[in-house]
């Protein structure tokens, strides 16, 4: 695994077996933040276990590919990279989730955490109360600065209906999110 | 074999024609007259373009050469602008300044290319044949992939009519200077106020009311206008399809010759995408105010199967502008009730007297806003464009957010942000009395234009001591808001000063030439609030450009 500097927080997820299992409960938890419980959108996944690996270039306020076909159970690795001037997301999960992450992700512009261009690591640690937390730690999803890359790998072993998606303010609505259609 | 290579000649010839016609010029044929129109549900004559008002909708592509015949079959003279796009001065459509105007019977050739891509209108500058009905959209397709994507697109041109000549409008501004203000009353209220008080004390009421150049109510300054989206009043419900789940662009554009609106769509939250045709920082509001000039693209997401009513409700709660998004035609929503006249308070009262407590109207100051924390102008109670306590300070009807200036940052900056070379202060003035509105208290007939220096980056401080708010347009030329947000300040070409505020923007002078700066309120611009702009000092090379 290359080390990447300043992403400790992807390092968490992908870097060793013994945290997998927490962190495949994590990957419920993840979501739920408190609100129940949450669908099955798979689990992180081994890089070593990965059948492809699929480059996610990030634009403003675009993905490429558009739309990513997998199979079921299929362990999938993905080289995020932030081509744009902004900070974007690259998160895997439901439409619902999404609409819920939206709401997180707001809430940390207005505290300061985020900007439009950058990200405060040292704002994160605050706790909003309420269940809100404003780190940003969920092993389904990177955020990136303008020019920075990351590692995702996961594993669809689910039939849920799954999209990527950018949860910054605004950048859901103007379309910044595709399909994961799960085959066979 | 002879007659082959004949066939091969004209074969030839006609590929070269084609290649000629293809290579960047694209032609539109617009013609202005007179039509007959029914939008309050009593016959009317308007002005129409290519018969129609609003007039067709004019899509141009970045980067090409436009060719646009413009026939005046009116018995005056005519012109068309084009409102928000860059180009050599002598195309930009305002006679006296780019041109003599448009002759009765004549046709008028613009040729320049389109340097931008986005959402504009066009609109005559002639007389006052804008509130006649002579406008349109304009809609620039991108070089570029645009920042957003969206399945759909709909116009959605908001205006103002009254079957009353715009002649005689102004008569009845001039006489009387609140005619259509005192609690909206009408040509009938007055004259039975005279019948029951007699006529000196009806004007003695006035007039008591005009020496403090406020009422309470004197938001906008015309009443009994009917509301008009794409040039349908609230019966005939223009709409807007959609299949439920896409994401559907509205290009908003305010047609209106006097009204400001607020802009909202039940059961729909809005992402802001564009104002004033360049890309902003996303931001997804619950309703949004629409100056006189302005225009907004947004998107919007209906998840369900039924219809949206589109609400755009004036600033002054005169009436309403109504329109649906469905899913087929013929379905509508509930309409909702017309809000509350707001009242204007003592912040937006304009500075004319000497001795009134100026104090909070100085607090307005938005030198100050640079280095602010922005998570503090995110407080629904406070717009850091209106005066602290403003009457006019824009409240979401259902609740949520309303978008302020304060919430418009570039996507992509169109100039590297840099220190202005001066400042020039415009105070925003008026005699209501008299009816007639000013800049530094001199209207247009008495005012030495305005000469800026091509290369600078001058610095715009209005300052408006009036209780009205004012759409200030500079033609040619980006109007930079600044909004405390430094390189992502947005570039708009129409800025709305609100009563009692006092606003900064920048201008990278950049265009040659001779530029019209007016208040965008028709009525206004018509008697006196309105500026020739000369830039001077741009190098041959530049001035080359001018064309035409």
């Amino acid at each position: 695994m290359k080390a990447i500097p300043g992403f400790r927080l992807v390092h968490r997820a992908v870097l060793s077996a013994s945290l997998t299992l927490a962190l495949a409960a994590g990957a419920q938890a993840a979501e739920s933040h408190g609100h129940g419980h949450a669908p099955d959108i798979g689990k992180p996944g081994q890089a070593a276990e990965a059948s492809r690996t699929v480059t996610v270039t990030v634009t403003d306020n675009r993905f490429a590919p558009e739309r990513i076909a997998v199979k079921k159970g299929e362990t999938v690795r993905f080289v995020v990279k932030n081509e744009g001037k902004f900070v974007h997301e690259f998160n895997i999960g439901t439409a619902a989730m999404h609409a819920r992450h939206q709401k997180d992700m707001a809430m940390m512009v207005e505290h300061g955490v985020l900007e439009a261009d950058k990200i405060h690591r040292d704002k994160m640690k605050m706790d909003m109360g309420g269940g809100h937390r404003m780190d940003h730690d969920d092993p389904n999803s990177v955020l990136l600065e303008p020019g920075k890359s990351a590692e995702l790998v996961w594993t669809f072993a689910t039939d849920a209906r799954l999209e990527f998606a950018c949860n910054m303010p605004g950048h859901y609505e103007s379309g910044m999110t595709g399909d994961i259609t799960i085959g066979k | 074999m002879e007659r082959t290579l004949s066939w091969l000649g004209w074969v030839a010839a006609a590929a070269i024609l084609s290649l000629s016609a293809a290579a960047g010029a694209a032609t539109h044929d617009l013609s202005i007259g007179r039509i007959p129109v029914d939008f309050s549900g009593a016959p009317a004559t308007a002005i129409g373009v290519n018969g129609t008002v609003p007039g067709p909708v004019l899509r141009f592509k970045e980067g090409e050469e436009l060719v646009i015949n413009v026939t005046n079959t009116l018995d005056e003279d005519t012109s068309i602008h084009w409102h928000g796009l860059i180009l050599p001065f002598r195309q930009d459509g305002v006679p006296g300044i780019s041109f003599d105007g448009i002759k009765p019977g004549a046709t008028h050739t613009y040729r320049f290319p389109a340097q931008q891509s986005g959402t504009y209108w066009y609109h005559s500058h002639s007389g006052l044949q804008e509130q006649e009905g002579v406008y349109g959209a304009i809609v620039i397709e991108p070089k570029a992939r645009e920042p957003f994507r969206f399945d759909r697109e709909h116009v959605v041109i908001l205006s103002d009519w009254q079957d009353t000549s715009p002649k005689q409008i102004l008569a009845n501004l001039k006489k009387q200077s609140d005619y259509y203000n005192y609690s909206q009353r009408t040509v009938g209220d007055f004259f039975s106020d005279i019948a029951a008080k007699g006529l000196a004390a009806t004007l003695e009421d006035r007039k008591m009311w005009g020496e403090m150049r406020m009422t309470p109510t004197d938001i906008a300054d015309v009443s009994g206008y009917t509301f008009l989206v794409n040039g349908q009043n609230p019966d005939r419900n223009w709409t807007g399809l959609f299949a439920p789940g896409e994401r559907v662009r509205l290009r908003f554009v305010n047609a209106s010759a006097m009204t400001y609106f607020d802009v909202r769509i039940p059961g729909l939250r809005m992402t802001v995408v564009q104002a004033d045709g360049n890309n902003v920082q996303p931001v997804t509001v619950d309703e949004f105010r629409m100056a006189v000039a302005e225009t907004y693209d947004v998107i919007v997401r209906p998840m369900e199967d039924r219809a949206y009513t589109l609400v755009a409700e004036p600033m002054a709660r005169t009436g309403m502008a109504r329109a649906t998004l469905a899913p087929r035609e013929g379905m509508s929503a509930a309409v909702p009730a017309p809000r509350e006249r707001p009242l204007l308070s003592m912040s937006d009262m304009g500075m004319a007297h000497e001795g009134m407590d100026h104090g909070a109207t100085k607090e307005m100051d938005h030198g100050a806003m640079k280095g602010m924390d922005h998570g503090a102008m995110g407080d629904a109670k406070s717009d850091p464009f209106y005066a602290p306590g403003s009457g006019l300070l824009p409240k979401a009807a259902d609740g949520g957010k309303f978008l302020s200036y304060a919430d418009l940052k570039a996507q992509t900056p169109l100039y590297p942000q840099r220190e202005p070379t001066r400042e020039i202060e415009l105070r925003l003035t008026g005699n209501m009395e008299r009816y007639f509105w000013s800049i530094n208290d001199r209207k247009y007939s008495e005012a030495e234009p305005i000469r800026l220096k091509y290369g600078e980056r001058v610095r715009f401080k209005f300052v408006n001591e009036t209780m009205m708010a004012h759409p200030m347009h500079l033609h040619g030329m980006w109007t930079i808001l600044d909004n405390g947000s430094g390189r992502w300040n947005p570039a708009k070409h129409t800025v709305s000063i609100a009563p009692g505020a006092t606003v900064y923007t920048e201008t990278e002078v950049d265009a040659p030439g001779e530029w019209a700066f007016h208040c965008h309120l028709m009525y206004h611009m018509a008697t006196g609030m309105f500026r020739k702009v000369i830039v001077e000092g741009a190098p041959q090379a530049a001035r080359l450009g001018q064309g035409g």
